[in-house]
């Protein structure tokens, strides 16, 4: 459905994306996981073709993707990050003007607007004013905006920025929904959360390159332990902190060490070194690795530093 | 106290790191500053520093003609016009229809006619027409006491000295001093002057009349010159004053407000419309079109209002022309959104825009002709108002409203509008090209 081709977006300063390939498939629950300023925006802008790559190529339903190509434009929908709304006009008008660029019959406007502001609660809001509205109002009013033309792929950017969680379940609920019926879904985010729960594939992007993509599972069975380690930091695990690093590599967070096993790791050797410096188990919590474990395996660095 | 000082040097760093903050408190001031000293600085100096354009025709042959002819050709307040251009670009000199048809076509604002009987043997004073156009009020009053005071100035010997030569010619040379004795007590007793003056003026003090009450000379002086003033244009408008300001107060308006809609665009651009509207089959050549067109028509709409508003309050008639007001309104309101989509395409922020909106307009308005004849500005001043949208709209308008002129007549004021307008366009495009705004 979706095909980018070795594509290079440079900027004055800093080169975006650097040479990123990625095929998205039809009905996939695709997600794009980095850092802030990891290119992710910009690869959303190039999809949607606001933006023209300097080298490469996007492919969309088998039309190329250009500044100039408005058709394939009709099948897609983009949630911007920011609230793409006017605030002085109610959430109908909003709907209506948006609407009205894809040419849509008046009747079926009028019922497709009813229908999406039904779909995230606000239809008995619609008369009122967009800048009455709370934050996680505002940002499901901008993810129906941009479905009035009942595209085949939304393409979210980060979608849930700044909202609070029940509004936030509402739109992963709602996604997932629409999923289901058969839209493709490309979903950036720098929450490994969201990407867990959403997506089916994920590719991680770093400094304008994808450094991993796959399944989620794919992407935590390659690394090199099962397990990572936290560890309460007091006294006694800061004064014994050598043997903890006898297993692995320690990272000193707030609360607490994280320790990445060395490949070869043993549980029972792991717990009979603590029995025998006296650090008591009560310290220790084993957790499954997640996608955080794999971006800090690859990088050195956590999603939201 | 250091904490205060502290606060201060942030809010130093903070005006200083703001590029648009200290342009308008430095940079914008200064140059309207020196704008406005050159225009205000002349009109204080009585606009003296420019000549003011007096058409002129002396058809008398009388040495008193000559004589003001001769003074008003090397006044430093005057340049005579002495002649047209006919189709042919060949020079022809004025003659009484010719002279009154260069004001009516509004030239010159006033034509100076010395008529052949200007100095009659029986009349007492001097009688000269006076031809005027008051499309630019103050312009034209300025020429009328220049004018008088000119020729008050440099003519009375003569005039005196006249007629004592005629007194003594028909008496013989005793009575003859004797009558303008006695015509000298005659005229102080009853004008209320010293008999001493009258006979031997001073000719440096003529003008600050020493002795003898203010509307006594004043009589006597309007007795000795005699300025038949006749108005070509305009003696119908019911309000001169309204007719002449409207133009200028409206041009000024609309520019305020296109410059306000053309920021709006970086309104849509920060809350991300302008990306959600690209994302959709709309390209940027739709949206720079919709946006041209959206404020071209609210100009219009504007300047028609605010026109309907001077008919309303001021009875300013825009019926009886109302289609080339149509005409000038709509190539006026095209070039002044041609304007706001430029400061659009050259700002980064909406607060740049207005910055520079802000500074341009003044400076147009004031060198335009918005707020006073460009006629008393300095030359520079007034070839640089060539090429402001304000002097060819505020022209336009003033054509179509005081003059009734016909669609040939506002036809180079429509052309210079919509070439401005589609020369501003072209920089734009270029400049929305290279993409602040998209």
């Amino acid at each position: 459905m979706i095909k980018i081709n070795s594509i290079t977006k440079r900027y004055p300063t800093i080169t975006a994306l650097d040479n990123i390939s990625l095929t998205i498939n039809k009905q996939e629950f695709f997600g794009l996981l980095g850092p802030n300023g990891a290119g992710k925006t910009t690869l959303m802008n190039l999809l949607v073709g606001y933006l023209n790559p300097d080298q490469g190529e996007i492919h969309i339903a088998g039309e190329k993707v250009t500044q100039d190509g408005l058709h394939t434009r009709k099948n897609i929908g983009l949630v911007p990050q920011s609230l793409a709304l006017y605030d002085d006009l109610s959430a109908q008008d909003n709907l209506d003007i948006f609407g009205s660029f894809y040419h849509i019959e008046k009747n079926l406007l009028k019922e497709r607007i009813k229908e999406k502001l039904e779909s995230v609660q606000l239809y008995e809001r619609r008369k009122d004013k967009v800048k009455t509205f709370s934050g996680g109002m505002k940002r499901r009013l901008n993810l129906v905006a941009s479905m009035l033309h009942d595209p085949p792929i939304l393409l979210c950017d980060e979608p849930t920025v700044g909202i609070d969680p029940q509004s936030r379940n509402a739109i992963f609920d709602y996604l997932l929904m629409l999923n289901e019926k058969g839209k493709t879904i490309v979903y950036t985010t720098h929450y490994m959360e969201e990407a867990e729960r959403l997506c089916k594939r994920i590719a991680i992007i770093d400094f304008g390159k994808i450094i991993a993509e796959g399944t989620i599972d794919e992407l935590i069975e390659k690394l090199p332990y099962d397990e990572t380690i936290l560890i309460t930091k007091n006294q006694i695990t800061v004064s014994k902190i050598d043997v903890l690093k006898q297993f692995g590599s320690i990272i000193d967070e707030d609360d607490h060490f994280q320790l990445k096993p060395n490949a070869g790791f043993q549980l029972s050797q792991f717990f009979s070194s603590l029995e025998k410096h006296t650090i008591s188990y009560k310290f220790v919590e084993l957790h499954k690795p997640t996608l955080e474990s794999y971006f800090l395996h690859l990088t050195g660095r956590r999603l939201r530093d | 106290m250091k904490t205060v000082l502290q606060l201060i040097r942030k809010d130093y760093k903070l005006f200083w790191s703001d590029r648009r903050a200290v342009s308008m408190t430095f940079i914008i001031p200064i140059a309207l500053i020196i704008i406005w000293g050159a225009v205000f600085g002349n009109i204080n100096k009585g606009g003296t520093a420019t000549k003011l354009h007096l058409a002129f025709l002396n058809n008398s042959t009388s040495p008193i003609g000559k004589k003001i002819e001769r003074v008003l050709d090397s006044s430093k307040t005057f340049v005579l016009i002495k002649s047209y251009k006919d189709e042919n670009g060949k020079r022809i000199p004025f003659d009484t229809s010719s002279i009154q048809n260069f004001v009516r076509k509004g030239s010159v604002s006033a034509a100076l006619v010395i008529p052949v009987d200007a100095l009659s043997d029986t009349a007492f004073g001097l009688k000269l027409k006076f031809y005027y156009d008051p499309k630019n009020d103050l312009e034209m009053q300025m020429i009328d006491g220049m004018l008088q005071k000119t020729i008050m100035t440099e003519i009375p010997d003569i005039f005196m000295q006249g007629m004592k030569n005629q007194a003594v010619k028909f008496l013989g040379s005793d009575s003859g001093k004797a009558f303008n004795n006695e015509i000298a007590k005659t005229v102080g007793k009853y004008f209320k002057i010293d008999p001493k003056w009258i006979t031997n003026p001073p000719i440096d003090s003529l003008m600050s009349m020493s002795g003898g009450s203010d509307s006594a000379r004043n009589s006597f002086f309007q007795n000795i010159l005699q300025l038949d003033k006749v108005q070509l244009v305009g003696q119908d408008i019911a309000n001169p004053w309204a007719t002449r300001s409207v133009g200028g107060w409206a041009m000024m308006f609309l520019l305020f407000t296109l410059t306000a809609t053309s920021s709006a665009l970086f309104e849509e651009k920060k809350s991300g419309v302008v990306l959600r509207l690209l994302a959709s089959p709309i390209s940027r050549v739709q949206i720079l079109w919709s946006k041209y067109l959206y404020n071209m028509s609210l100009g219009f709409i504007q300047l028609l209002i605010l026109f309907s508003a001077g008919a309303l309050l001021y009875q300013i008639d825009i019926f009886s022309n109302f289609i080339n007001l149509v005409l000038i309104i709509i190539a006026a309101a095209t070039a002044c959104t041609a304007f706001g989509m430029l400061l659009s395409s050259i700002s980064r922020t909406a607060g740049q825009a207005n910055g520079y909106g802000m500074f341009l307009i003044l400076a147009m308005s004031s060198i335009g002709g918005a707020w006073f004849p460009t006629s008393f500005m300095p030359d520079f001043i007034q070839t640089i108002s060539k090429f402001t949208i304000v002097y060819w709209s505020m022209d336009g308008i003033l054509q179509v409203l005081w003059r009734s002129a016909g669609i040939i007549d506002i036809l180079l004021n429509i052309g210079i509008l919509i070439g401005i307008a589609a020369l501003i366009t072209s920089i734009s495009i270029w400049q929305f090209k290279k993409g602040h705004v998209f």
